[in-house]
């Protein structure tokens, strides 16, 4: 599903360059549990956005579901991450403006998907998360494991094929991480979602199926 | 998506309700003004062009020097129309008005006085568009002693009585009746002349009369289609050598290249009818006229104040694309495109600028009578007059929206998701800059609006304060003259009523209308000198009534026989005539109309007083002992204004005149003189504060984000020890800065203007140094109290507070 091929990055700062990124080749295959690990600076954050899309590369080749991803212009990649991936944050990232149902509404909306179809996909998966309750709530008005919660709705809300996951319990206790990490293995294992997860957390870690380690932008082992 | 859009729109105003009060006020105010000025503007340009045949309508005038005077007249000879008909071939229609002035008219027992009666030619109605309800605008007035009216008229008159057919006769004089042979609707309100009764000119012997040597006849012409005016224009010439030349030898014994070799001039010119309304400078016009001068000037700041509410509008958006930026990474994120992300933004700025304009509609009706009073004009807000004013209207809001929306929309939308959603979303170098330029251009439009406002307001009250060398304070002007034969016996009670200090019969006024005549004298015995002054028509008691200091020599007096042939001069004239004080003594001569050698003796020389408005200089002037009947001048003494007013109304009315009592006072007339400097002045002023008032709006939303923005800084610089006053000072001085550079840039603009302004008074202030420093003064106390508010505000913040992050 997913190849990289000597990926590296770098900034030049002051005249030297420094490298985020080191030589990375990867293949994820579909319905895979990754768990990025590595201490703070190390290319975690930066390698989730690269597969993810929302960061360039400058050097190497990333195929992603078949797609030479280092060859697309700006639309076509947003089109392609747009149906395919969906993104989970330490800090949410939800809209305080939008309610709990139409947060999770929104990537619906931008993917032109019709207005009976929205409710049914989106009633659903409140149901299927135990937040229908909620749905009229802001996000101000729910603790941090419920954003989270809604947090991983929105993500799933348009099936996609990847879940890319950035210390998604980093805000949590560790209730409500648990709660998350057994709500991700389920997904992984149940609906053949494939996750790539960044973490600190060896125990988090450990419910993915294979750890890459990461030291200054370089994988270990 | 849209209904999405809108939800989020609406809640963002919602959420941040002191943002957005801000910027629908500030936009608001803005479109307020532009839009009641755009009122004005239309109307102003609209005259004259409800006549269908307005493009090819020119009214003939006629210019010229004359003994050293210019004249510019609107109305012309008689035979004009006729003769250009018949002369030039590019003429298709020539139709003649003769302003026929106030008379007493009467059908039956009833009786009016009309202020608006008029002759003109039969074919006025095919030239002018004034439709008739009844009757046939060819023939209407093809006949002697014919008249169309007004409707209001007809209904004054007639009641709901058919009016076609029914004759209306003049009270006075042995004139003929007047059948009436048609009926108009009304003269519209941007027409340049007003008239509810049109006679036929056929009935007016002067109409007929061949002369070249008085003018009273408007004279209009109708091109043929396609016609330039001023290839007519250049035909003209050709008028005054072939009809006015022969007439001159014959009346005044002079050729027309005699007059002209001493510096004389005759011209006739064309003026287009739509540009009638709009232009100053005949002193005897049809009506009061507009000025094209306010019109640039209001364009201008209607302009100006909706740049800046636009500018305003982008600076606190641009400002608040911190708190938007996670929203557009997140949108991003999740999918969104860059154009989404315009669209959502761009229609956000449109629901504001519709609130907005939903406020100004408002605030136009409520303003319109304001305004209407302080710039004497009658404008509405009609939709249903102007079938293209509402979807028009709806075009600008759209039009202002996005204009305004543009730059947050395509500036938000640029953001790199990864960066904001990171956190390290800064505000770039480069918006900081554009938008410090754009606080400078509204505090550069801000302080040149106060100085200007400031040397206006200086001005006035020097013209108010400014020593005129008479008296005006309590001195009432009563114009006996309408009593006829009873002016006298008025006059002589009056004298002796206790409440009178002194008074003095006399038509010259130094304020307001006055009478107005000239003559050429020449000291002692040499033409040569000859000088043209005024010439005033006093009695021995005008000069102390009107408290006019007698600088040497003695005032008229009824001791002296002699005093007949005696004049009083003033400085300037003594000057002229190069005698100074020692003028008593001398004399000076004049010709009369027939002819005749007069020699005056000269018995005293009066201090300079303004007798014209400070515009000018004061010219030499000639006091003569003659009987002037006109005006009665009175100096009272009581401060029970009202119960003498009542006590001479019921003298005035006893006389059985006819005439309403009506009086006017000496300082009002003064104060009239200066009413359209007053009303500008005014309204200026309000506009100076408006414009401010929206600056500082921007200036407050602005200084409110930035703070924020610095909220961190401000943290750390507290925890390192900073005080309060150091903090606010830190965040205030940047604003500061941009204040003072509009300053900068402002001073040579306003110096500018402003003495090209004062050009127009020969008595003037100086634009000193103080007005600019008063200025920038205001501008910063104003900038200061706003921005420290919040400078303060955060200064006091707890650090711990700003310094916790997510």
């Amino acid at each position: 599903m997913i190849q990289l091929k000597g990926i590296f990055k770098w900034v030049n700062s002051g005249g030297n360059r420094v490298f985020l990124l080191k030589d990375i080749n990867l293949t994820i295959k579909e319905g895979e549990f990754i768990s990025i690990m590595g201490p703070s600076g190390s290319g975690k954050s930066t390698l989730l956005n690269v597969v993810g899309m929302l960061d360039d590369f400058n050097e190497g080749e990333y195929n992603f579901i078949g797609q030479p991803v280092h060859q697309l212009k700006e639309k076509h990649r947003a089109q392609l991450y747009k149906s395919h991936i969906g993104f989970v944050f330490q800090a949410y990232h939800l809209i305080d403006e939008l309610t709990v149902y139409e947060n999770i509404e929104t990537p619906l909306l931008y993917q032109n998907v019709k207005s009976s179809e929205r409710q049914a996909i989106v009633a659903d998966i409140l149901d299927r998360f135990n937040i229908v309750g909620k749905k009229d709530l802001f996000p101000a008005q729910l603790s941090g494991g419920q954003q989270q919660l809604v947090g991983v709705a929105r993500a799933l809300v348009a099936k996609p094929k990847l879940i890319l996951a950035d210390e998604p319990t980093g805000n949590l206790n560790t209730k409500q991480g648990t709660e998350i990490m057994e709500l991700f293995k389920q997904l992984n294992e149940e609906d053949g979602v494939t996750i790539i997860q960044a973490t600190h957390s060896e125990k988090n870690a450990a419910y993915g199926s294979k750890i890459i380690n990461l030291l200054d932008g370089r994988v270990e082992k | 998506m849209i209904k999405n859009y809108f939800k989020i729109a609406f809640r963002n105003l919602w959420k941040n309700k002191g943002f957005s009060a801000i910027n629908i006020l500030g936009l608001a105010i803005g479109i307020t003004t532009c839009l009641i000025i755009m009122l004005f503007v239309y109307n102003e340009l609209s005259y004259d062009r409800f006549n269908v045949k307005s493009s090819r309508i020119v009214r003939v005038t006629f210019q010229g020097l004359s003994a050293g005077e210019k004249f510019n007249e609107a109305s012309i000879m008689p035979p004009v129309a006729q003769t250009m008909k018949a002369d030039f071939p590019e003429v298709e229609a020539a139709t003649r008005i003769r302003d026929y002035g106030r008379p007493k008219l009467a059908y039956g027992v009833k009786s009016f006085k009309e202020d608006a009666f008029a002759y003109v030619d039969a074919n006025f109605f095919e030239v002018f568009t004034l439709p008739l309800v009844e009757g046939d605008a060819k023939t209407a007035l093809a006949e002697p002693n014919t008249i169309v009216i007004t409707k209001a008229l007809s209904q004054k008159y007639f009641g709901n009585e058919d009016p076609m057919g029914k004759v209306i006769n003049f009270k006075e004089g042995d004139k003929a009746g007047y059948k009436v042979t048609g009926v108009i609707k009304k003269v519209p309100d941007n027409s340049h002349f007003h008239f509810d009764l049109f006679a036929s000119m056929i009935s007016l012997p002067e109409s007929r009369e061949p002369t070249w040597m008085s003018s009273n006849f408007y004279t209009y012409v109708v091109l043929r289609d396609g016609d330039d005016y001023k290839k007519l224009e250049a035909k003209l010439p050709g008028l005054v050598e072939k009809y006015i030349g022969p007439q001159m030898v014959q009346a005044m014994h002079v050729t027309l290249s005699e007059f002209r070799k001493k510096g004389n001039n005759l011209s006739f010119h064309l003026q287009r009818l739509t540009d009638i309304h709009l232009s100053t400078e005949f002193t005897n016009d049809l009506s009061r006229s507009g000025d094209v001068r306010y019109v640039y000037i209001f364009g201008a700041i209607a302009l100006f104040m909706l740049l800046i509410a636009c500018i305003n509008f982008m600076n606190l958006s641009t400002a608040g694309a911190s708190r938007r930026a996670r929203e557009v990474g997140i949108r991003k994120v999740i999918g969104s495109l860059r154009i989404d992300l315009i669209r959502q933004f761009l229609i956000e700025s449109v629901v504001i600028t519709a609130f907005a304009f939903l406020l100004a509609i408002g605030l136009v009706y409520l303003a319109l009578p304001v305004f209407n009073t302080l710039a004497g004009q009658n404008l509405t807000l009609q939709f249903a007059d102007h079938p293209l004013l509402l979807p028009g209207l709806l075009l600008f809001v759209l039009l202002t929206g996005i204009v305004a929306g543009s730059y947050p929309a395509f500036y938000l939308s640029s953001f790199k998701p990864v960066a904001i959603l990171k956190g390290k979303f800064v505000s770039g170098r480069k918006s900081v800059g554009l938008r410090s330029g754009l606080v400078v251009f509204q505090f550069f439009v801000s302080i040149t609006l106060i100085v200007i406002t400031t040397v206006v307001y200086k001005q006035l009250s020097y013209i108010q304060h400014k020593k005129l060398g008479y008296n005006k304070e309590q001195v009432m002007i009563l114009p006996v003259w309408m009593l006829g034969k009873n002016s006298e016996l008025f006059s002589n009670e009056l004298v002796n009523d206790p409440r009178v200090v002194s008074s003095t019969n006399s038509g010259y006024l130094p304020a307001g209308q006055s009478d107005n005549n000239n003559f050429f004298v020449y000291p002692g015995e040499n033409p040569d000198q000859m000088v043209k002054t005024l010439r005033y028509e006093v009695d021995e008691k005008y000069i102390s009534t009107l408290g006019i200091q007698l600088l040497t020599g003695r005032n008229f007096s009824k001791e002296f026989a002699s005093d007949s042939s005696a004049v009083v001069l003033n400085e300037a004239a003594a000057k002229v005539f190069g005698w100074g004080e020692t003028a008593p003594g001398h004399s000076i001569s004049t010709t009369n109309h027939e002819g005749k050698k007069i020699t005056y003796h000269v018995i005293g020389i009066v201090k300079d007083f303004h007798f014209r408005s400070l515009h000018d200089l004061i010219s030499p002037l000639v006091m003569v002992l003659a009987p002037n009947p006109g005006m009665m001048i009175v100096k009272l003494k009581t401060t029970d204004i009202t119960s003498l007013l009542g006590d001479l109304k019921k003298r005035w009315d006893g006389l059985g005149s006819e005439e309403p009592f009506t009086y006017s006072f000496l300082d009002d007339r003064f104060k009239n003189t200066y009413q359209s400097e007053q009303k500008i002045g005014f309204i200026l002023g309000i506009f100076a504060g408006l414009t401010i008032f929206i600056a500082c709006l921007g200036l407050f939303g602005l200084a409110k984000f930035t703070t924020e923005q610095r909220i961190k800084e401000i943290g750390i610089r507290k925890i390192l020890g900073a005080s309060v006053v150091g903090i606010a000072n830190l965040l205030s001085a940047d604003f500061l800065k941009l204040v003072l550079l509009g300053f900068i840039a402002s001073t040579p603009v306003a110096w500018f203007a402003m003495n090209k302004w004062l050009q127009d008074f020969a008595y003037r202030i100086d634009v000193s140094w103080w007005i600019f420093a008063f200025a920038a003064f205001t501008a910063l106390a104003i900038a200061l109290i706003t921005v420290s508010f919040q400078a303060v505000k955060a200064a006091f913040a707890n650090p711990v507070k700003s310094l916790r992050t997510e």
